[in-house]
């Protein structure tokens, strides 16, 4: 049974610990086995403390065998994207700039995890502080696609999405402040949940865009996903933003074929592959077919939704990322003369390209004579994105797109032009902007590329989302998915 | 919206030391994505932007001291301390 492990549901593996026919200590062992034989390939982890992994599956052992088991995630391992803190464990979010920084403390999903008895599984690799589409701007490694390692897994939670593709790991967390959930997630053919704005606190996330930024779950099932959802979202006064569980967000929702369903106008048509475009339609088919109201909505500000992201986006990451200067934590070059020149010399050497991209384009969109013209018309952008999105969702349910308009694009093909590169996010955006949940749910091939198709519903509609997606999943042969390696 | 872009300004404001060659680059790749930035100057946008906020409540919490992670902790990952404080180069000219 231990070779087979790594490709089971957390639901089954739950069950079967809490059966007593496997213990924390052997699924850890047989997944770090998978992690010797598959990691150096594809790249997911950048860091896996196997003693710590097998103290913590001895200790979650013990608490079941003493009945003092914590609930369905008790004994499994959940790995975790290294923008996201962990007490004890490195958190480089995949940067020269913290390159040997270890988090003295923990963020508030780990502190929900270890209360839900999980085991904290290693550091995924991602893009550098989580900007990019690809996981090719990570300073530590690449991490390629587990269903072509020539392709990229997307990003920026790129090591999230390809550790659960390839059996390394049942159950990942990730971030996304544009996508970065939801655009590896349909790169790697598994299931990628980006809440409601609020619904799980921040705090322990090293801030990209605080306006958009939010944690997620991401599983190879529907079930799975919403195994994790639960256990994450909590109160917390330590994010401002964080209005916590919400039984609206998290209840199940009803029946899934009485879903109504609207397919913007004209979003079939933007650059969309006939492959994925052809998946996607099957999708759209299959709701009808079960008794789904389906519908066409107008977004008609929807091409604004890329470059407002970029200014907002870059905007605040030129701020977030001002704290790095070599002072309190993180690199401090060894060059230093003046306090300015220390500063400006441990950033230089710190941040990658794309990081320093995007902080001179936070830095233009926000500086004098610049920012009226950028940054407030953004903000302005972005009030009427958020008021078309809210305005066709009083009429439908959810609404139902590809979730990137391509399939998984080859390892380089895209590094030297970053705008073609931020135009992957186009139908992810939205849902950061307007701080709605979205989800995208493996729904085909194209070749033998994973396809997704992206739902995104009014604040608060996780259980529509995820009723939705568990309807299609049931019928289809997805759930569980992984590449052979 | 482009005009007057000066990558010098900008390393300088955002506290970067580029090379030539990461000038000429970044200049170019800003350029381009400003001109896709086009869009917004052209948008019939609507006058205020309290509908970009997300959440709305102003939640505040309230001001009272929490726990703190302790010096031994802060200077742990400082990148250089000495007896339990942080160092930096210095900031301030003797007076002489």
């Amino acid at each position: 049974m231990a070779d087979a492990l790594h490709t089971l549901s957390a639901a089954e593996l739950g069950r079967r610990l809490a059966a007593g026919t496997l213990t924390s200590r052997a699924l850890c062992e047989a997944l770090i086995a998978r992690y010797q034989a598959v990691n150096d390939k594809v790249g997911a982890f950048t860091h896996l403390d196997q003693a710590d992994v097998l103290a913590q599956a001895d200790a979650s052992d013990g608490r079941r065998k003493a009945g003092q088991g914590r609930g369905p995630l008790e004994g499994i391992p959940v790995a975790i994207k290294d923008n996201i803190a962990v007490k004890g464990q490195p958190l480089t979010c995949s940067s020269k700039m913290l390159a040997s920084l270890v988090s003295p403390y923990d963020s508030h999903v780990a502190e929900r995890l270890r209360a839900a008895g999980a085991i904290l599984y290693g550091r995924l690799n991602m893009d550098e502080f989580a900007m990019g589409s690809s996981t090719e701007n990570s300073a530590i490694r690449k991490t390629f696609n587990p269903w072509d390692l020539a392709r990229i897994p997307g990003g920026s939670s790129g090591g999230s999405a390809a550790a659960l593709a390839a059996g390394l790991v049942p159950l990942s967390l990730g971030s996304d402040t544009g996508g970065s959930i939801r655009q590896p997630a349909s790169h790697c053919g598994v299931v990628g949940l980006k809440p409601t704005y609020g619904l799980i606190s921040r705090f322990g996330l090293v801030a990209f865009a605080s306006s958009l930024d939010q944690i997620g779950p991401m599983a190879r099932s529907i079930e799975d996903c919403e195994l994790l959802l639960n256990a994450l979202a909590s109160a917390d006064a330590r994010d401002m933003t964080c209005f916590g569980p919400s039984d609206r967000a998290l209840t199940p929702a009803g029946e899934a074929k009485k879903l109504r369903i609207g397919i913007p106008k004209g979003f079939l048509g933007k650059g969309v592959a006939p492959e994925v475009a052809a998946a996607v339609n099957a999708a759209v088919e299959f709701y009808r077919a079960q008794g789904c109201a389906i519908s066409e909505v107008e977004l008609p500000s929807a091409d604004l939704a890329v470059p407002t992201y970029y200014v907002v986006a870059t905007a605040e990451a030129s701020s977030n990322l001002g704290r790095y200067d070599g002072v309190r934590y993180g690199h401090r070059s060894a060059s230093a003369g003046t306090p300015v020149e220390m500063m400006t010399a441990s950033r230089s050497e710190g941040f990658g390209p794309e990081v320093k991209r995007r902080i001179l384009l936070g830095t233009f969109v926000l500086s004098a004579g610049y920012a009226d013209a950028y940054y407030v018309r953004a903000l302005r952008a972005r009030a009427k994105i958020r008021a078309e999105y809210l305005a066709a969702l009083a009429g439908v349910d959810v609404l139902l797109t590809p979730t990137v308009p391509t399939p998984a694009f080859k390892v380089g093909e895209k590094a030297s032009d970053p705008l073609q590169l931020y135009l992957e996010d186009i139908f992810t955006i939205p849902a950061n902007l307007a701080g709605l949940p979205a989800i995208s749910v493996p729904c085909g091939k194209s070749g033998h590329l994973p396809v997704g198709f992206h739902l995104v519903g009014a604040p608060l509609s996780e259980a529509k989302l995820l009723a939705a997606g568990r309807l299609f999943e049931a019928a289809h042969g997805f759930a569980h998915q992984q590449a052979a390696l | 919206m482009a005009e007057g872009f000066d990558i010098d300004h900008l390393a300088k404001l955002a506290r970067l030391s580029l090379t030539a060659e990461e000038k000429a680059l970044y200049s170019s790749q800003l350029n381009q994505i400003l001109g896709h930035f086009q869009a917004l100057a052209e948008a019939d946008l609507p006058a205020t932007i309290d509908d970009a906020r997300v959440v709305n409540e102003a939640a505040l919490r309230s001001d009272e001291p929490g726990p703190v992670l302790g010096a031994d902790a802060v200077t742990r990952i400082a990148p250089a301390s000495r007896d339990g404080q942080i160092s930096v180069p210095r900031v301030v000219d003797d007076e002489s």
